[in-house]
């Protein structure tokens, strides 16, 4: 790099950083989430605008085991751990997130009871992104959440189609196994 | 340890009974003092407390327009005016154009109950119906004095309704700026209410709210639209009575909006809007010949309300109400029992009021029951 590309202006940097976008931390985490990702950083705003900041304290529960989902979670800031209740034994961790992971997206579209729990290990900021705040994203900006919608559904096909050939996998196995055992 | 001894308790349990028990007490007398505030208070606020609750119910109704004026890409604060230009403009009719009319209307019909020669034409013609309807029904005995006080009273009341609705237009103003703000910021003012629960009931209580709101809004909407569609029907179902039979009914407009407003009252609402055209068409028809042998058209009105609610029970409430209304009928009479100590316009509103405090306390039971908090 030459000598002259290093030389800096004040006036000229001050400028530039005036004219940039500023992003708050809730919109940076919201527009790392895939379901987002369709969006513009004007919608983001609004989408910024529906959600629920709040802090949780170590230890404290997000949501329990059992509860009607109501929606997602988007971590901004400390750790959350996913924890399986198993009868007679006590909870079993099943993973451990961090700053700017997501769970809880499949609520959006369904009530069915939360299949684990969700506790804080530390201290932790956490937008909290609801069905009822999609559904007024839906009733007041369709077009917002018309992308939302279609986000989480080419997620629900990923996962679905993951799903599938792991099915097809697990089927050639006992295929195989049984035939193995034929054989013998 | 000696069989001397006294038992002995863990120091540790001791104090956490000590702890536990002093936080009892404390939330105890905390519960008392906010009580015995609440009670002082009441009285200040009640006034206010009441413009609140009126503005959330416009903003209910109007929520839907603005939402869907918003969702086409005007600015909130914009459809919110213009809905509110609407609402003015026929306000500015109604009163300009409507109110006269209906007052003079009103004290026209008032006049005639109160004349002597009217009370004697209606003697005779009471004699008439006494003479007609005892050869069915040999107890009926209708009574000149009892018909003239409650006609009397009826119109007399609807009147002072309809004054002291004029002279509280202060009230309808501040109801009216309260509805705007809550129209235009009513998402972040909830927003920051329910930000301040605790985060275990939060889910909860941010899904009852949405919830309940969408019920009170289906319950209002559903109650205002079959309240229209009978008012519509009853005003039409009028006119063709005076076109076809030349039944002299007048005030149309009036007794039309009368039925559709009493329509919110299930089972007896129906007979409250279907006695004013009754009452006007006797006063209107006294001494008329063709109107005597006729019944004074009694059986026409009545056959015509019966039309109205057979299409609005089995065409348009069906469509259009919820089925949270669904109330025992003892329930209903109870209720307008305890609404009449308000007076006529607390037996309208016991019945809708009573159908929203339902939707709520349903939701919030199930809100509590899903999240196994009862």
């Amino acid at each position: 790099m030459s000598e002259k590309s290093k030389i800096s202006y004040p006036l000229f940097e001050s400028f530039k950083d005036k004219l940039k976008p500023k992003r708050s931390q809730a919109q940076m985490a919201l527009s790392q989430v895939n379901i987002f990702g369709r969006l513009s950083w004007q919608e983001i705003k609004i989408v910024e605008s529906a959600v629920h900041i709040r802090t949780f304290a170590p230890n404290e529960a997000i949501f329990r085991q059992g509860d009607p989902g109501s929606g997602m979670y988007i971590i901004i800031e400390g750790r959350v751990g996913i924890f399986l209740d198993i009868p007679l034994q006590g909870p079993k961790k099943l993973s451990e997130l961090g700053e700017g992971d997501f769970f809880g997206e499949i609520a959006l579209l369904d009530e069915s009871p939360r299949t684990a729990s969700a506790t804080a290990l530390e201290s932790c900021t956490i937008i909290g992104f609801y069905r009822p705040d999609l559904m007024d994203i839906l009733k007041i900006k369709p077009a917002i959440g018309g992308k939302i919608i279609l986000s989480l559904s080419e997620v629900l096909a990923t996962r679905l189609r993951f799903t599938n050939s792991e099915l097809v996998k697990v089927s050639h196995q006992l295929e195989e196994m049984i035939e193995t055992q034929d054989h013998e | 340890m000696s069989s001397r001894d006294p038992v002995q308790i863990a120091p540790q349990s001791v104090r956490l009974f000590h702890q536990s028990l002093l936080k009892t007490l404390i939330y105890f007398f905390s519960l008392i003092v906010i009580l015995a505030a609440a009670y002082k208070a009441l009285p200040l606020v009640m006034d206010a407390l009441f413009l609140l609750v009126i503005a959330s119910i416009l903003t209910a109704i109007l929520n839907p327009l603005v939402d869907r004026l918003e969702s086409s890409g005007i600015k909130r604060i914009w459809g919110a005016l213009m809905v509110f230009g609407g609402i003015f403009a026929l306000l500015g009719t109604g009163i300009v154009r409507g109110i006269p009319t209906l007052l003079t209307e009103i004290s026209r019909i008032k006049d005639m109950i109160q004349q002597q020669s009217a009370t004697d034409s209606l003697n005779s013609m009471i004699t008439d119906i006494n003479l007609k309807i005892a050869q069915y029904v040999p107890s009926f005995k209708l009574d000149t004095e009892t018909l003239s006080n409650l006609s009397s009273q009826f119109f007399g009341q609807l009147g002072s309704i309809l004054a002291s609705a004029l002279d509280t237009l202060t009230t309808i103003v501040f109801i009216l700026i309260i509805t705007m703000f809550f129209l235009v910021d009513g998402a972040r003012m909830m927003k920051g209410l329910i930000g301040m629960v605790p985060n275990r009931y939060f889910e909860m209580s941010l899904n009852i709210s949405y919830k309940t709101k969408k019920q009170l809004t289906n319950f209002l909407r559903g109650q205002l639209l079959a309240a229209l569609g009978v008012g519509i029907q009853s005003i039409i179902g009028l006119s063709l009575l005076n076109w076809i039979f030349d039944a002299n009914i007048s005030g149309v407009f009036l007794i039309g909006s009368i039925a559709g407003m009493a329509n919110m009252i299930p089972f007896i609402g129906p007979f409250m809007g279907m006695a004013p055209a009754i009452v006007v068409s006797l006063f209107n028809n006294l001494g008329d010949p063709v109107a005597a042998s006729n019944f004074y058209y009694i059986f026409h009105i009545i056959g015509m309300f019966f039309i109205v609610q057979m299409i609005d029970n089995n065409v348009i409430s069906p469509i259009v109400v919820s089925g949270s209304m669904e109330m025992h009928p003892l329930t209903v009479i109870l209720l307008i029992l305890i609404g009449s100590q308000l007076g006529v316009l607390g037996m309208f509103l016991a019945v809708p009021a009573w159908g929203i405090s339902k939707v709520i306390v349903h939701e919030v039971y199930q809100g509590l029951k899903g999240h196994h908090l009862i």
